[in-house]
């Protein structure tokens, strides 16, 4: 029985069924990522350690964890130690981490595999994966475009039936635009539910680390795992983790959903457009309950967003040196040289044009203007939330604007045209809410992504209304066409 | 923004930008100072800054030693050390 496409209750039904093994369905996981290597979605593949470790388990004596021997995928911006970390960055192409990073390591103690780290932008920097040192990755959907970024391997891996879930972080909607453009599901959680600790950092009030999967209820497994209190991650909130999973199958009728009027979604593709109405249609017949609400500054989260991440990257970046770990140029005539040569051999140019606007940003004389002026800016956007907030339980967005798109086709003459990319998704970035992207049909034969925001803390809801969503819909069950990678 | 700007922020940032590239990050850095620019239409002349979405102050634990010493892993990831340190072209005379 082919083990692609099924998720991880489907995998742990087998599992526990006895109707393959940990071990032959990590082998499987690797057979298919090298039969499907053309999509080029891993950097570092953990073969033999992985399949060590699932021929160890014994499902008789072990815990009865849901992810117990269940292959997972990595974006390669987690420590992991002894396995290469390197951000798909030239500069850390060599890099062995001493740790593990946090999210991941609690996701292996509960037995589960890492077969791979997934290719990924560089630092995080994209919206498409076109920026990553090891090449592009396409979309399972169709050869030649992108998956979306940056987490694009791992929502390849996933939507290609790989592996049934991955690990992804979202900066600016990292995790949810490249769901959206897989055709999977992908869950930005709360800012501080999940500890940063061993993820490397772009920018840090904004990064955060959540799962990619094919449906809302393996989103609430990988949750459950990855959230809690870290002591290594003073901005990891020490509160009590709710169980996701039985919070799931909640009748939602008189759920307020909002639809935000400063999208002006008559501006969209029509048919992104009419996948959108088809939604609301289908939580109005579930008892959900549309109101419009304004966010009168939500229009400004775009500029806001590119004046505060690459402040936060040209501060975090700048400990990429050449000297204690990474790319270290050769010839240089002393320390100052070594630092410029190193870095500017090591990092990309998205990656170098963001450091520099961070630079810039930052500098005396600008500070105010643009940092400053962001991050004030960045408060009345979530006090615009706060306030919507009390007048609905969730907002409903498209996820992107557009489909998948061709490699190169979008901001090489204007790199704001790529940033556009991000227009919905940034928003919950900057106030730290939870937001999550769900298929919801397909324009063109690409898929699209649905959109939803929840309050702060409140995954709960929002992976009950995903569900819901699920349980009466099948777009999450569409799989693409493999053949073009065989 | 003009040349001496680009070269004095990449300076600041130790990139060094290829000759051929540089009137392209030159446009692009003004594409991007424009979008950000357009923040200063917006009133926030009584709004605090918001540093972090939690608002809260970074939490503290006690300062107790620790047992992991990794230095020798730590030291392995460097291009060039010694058993001890981290070697670097010479600073001092």
């Amino acid at each position: 029985m082919s083990i692609q496409f099924k998720s991880i209750s489907e995998l742990r039904t087998m599992l526990d069924e006895k109707l393959i093994s940990p071990l032959e369905l990590t082998q499987e996981s690797h057979q298919l990522a090298k039969k499907f290597k053309d999509l080029n979605c891993f950097v570092t593949m953990n073969e033999d350690f992985s399949n060590k470790k699932a021929g160890a388990i014994d499902l008789e004596k072990e815990n009865n964890s849901s992810l117990l021997g269940i292959p997972l995928a990595q974006k390669d911006l987690f420590c992991t130690e002894g396995l290469r970390t390197t951000c798909s960055s030239k500069i850390l192409s060599n890099f062995f981490p001493p740790y593990t990073a946090t999210a991941v390591k609690k996701l292996e103690d509960a037995g589960s595999i890492t077969i791979g780290k997934t290719n990924m932008d560089e630092f995080a920097m994209g919206s498409s994966n076109e920026t990553s040192f090891f090449g592009n990755v396409h979309n399972p959907w169709r050869k030649g475009y992108v998956p979306g970024g940056s987490s694009g391997g791992s929502a390849a891996a996933v939507a290609a039936g790989i592996v049934p879930a991955a690990t992804g972080t979202d900066t600016g909607g990292s995790i949810r635009q490249p769901a959206a453009h897989c055709g999977i599901t992908g869950l930005k959680p709360t800012y501080g539910r999940i500890s940063r600790w061993g993820m490397i950092a772009f920018a840090s009030s904004l990064d955060q680390a959540g799962p990619l999967a094919r449906t809302a209820e393996d989103c609430a497994i990988l949750l459950n795992t990855m959230s809690g209190h870290d002591p290594k991650d003073t901005t990891s909130l020490n509160i009590e983790v709710p169980d996701f999973l039985s919070k799931l199958n909640e009748p939602i009728k008189g759920l307020k959903i909002g639809i935000i009027k400063e999208f002006n979604l008559s501006d969209l593709d029509e048919e992104v457009q009419a996948r959108f109405e088809e939604s609301i249609k289908v939580y109005e017949k579930l008892g959900a309950e549309f109101v419009d609400v304004s966010l009168p500054n939500i229009s400004a989260s775009v500029p806001t967003y590119y004046s505060i991440a690459p402040a936060e990257c040209s501060s975090n970046l700048s400990r990429f040196d050449g000297v204690r770990f990474g790319h270290r140029a050769q010839d240089t005539d002393d320390l100052n040289d070594l630092y410029i040569k190193s870095r500017s051999e090591g990092f990309g140019d998205e990656v170098k044009r963001r450091i520099l606007i961070g630079t810039y940003a930052l500098s005396a004389g600008y500070y105010d203007a643009y940092y400053k002026k962001a991050q004030q800016v960045r408060r009345l956007i979530k006090n615009d939330f706060d306030h919507v907030f009390e007048l609905v339980d969730i907002l409903m967005t498209p996820t992107s604007p557009s489909t998948a798109f061709e490699f190169g086709s979008k901001g090489t003459q204007n790199p704001v045209e790529l940033y556009l990319e991000d227009l919905f998704t940034i928003s919950s970035n900057l106030a730290g809410l939870p937001a999550i992207s769900i298929p919801h049909g397909q324009v063109n034969s690409l898929p699209v992504g649905l959109q939803l925001i929840g309050n702060f803390l409140r995954e709960d809801q929002l992976l009950n209304v995903a569900h819901i969503f699920q349980q009466n819909t099948e777009f999450h069950l569409a799989k693409p066409n493999m053949e073009n990678f065989k | 923004m003009d040349q001496e700007t680009v070269s004095t922020i990449c300076y600041l940032a130790r990139l060094q930008i290829e000759k051929n590239k540089s009137e392209k990050i030159k446009q692009d850095l003004e594409t991007i100072i424009e979008l950000i620019g357009s923040l200063q239409k917006i009133d926030t002349s009584s709004i605090d800054p918001l540093y972090s979405p939690l608002e809260m102050t970074a939490l503290t634990h006690e300062d107790v030693e620790k047992s992991d010493n990794k230095k020798d892993k730590f030291l392995e990831n460097s291009a060039l050390s010694n058993e001890d340190y981290f070697l670097v072209p010479r600073v001092v005379e």
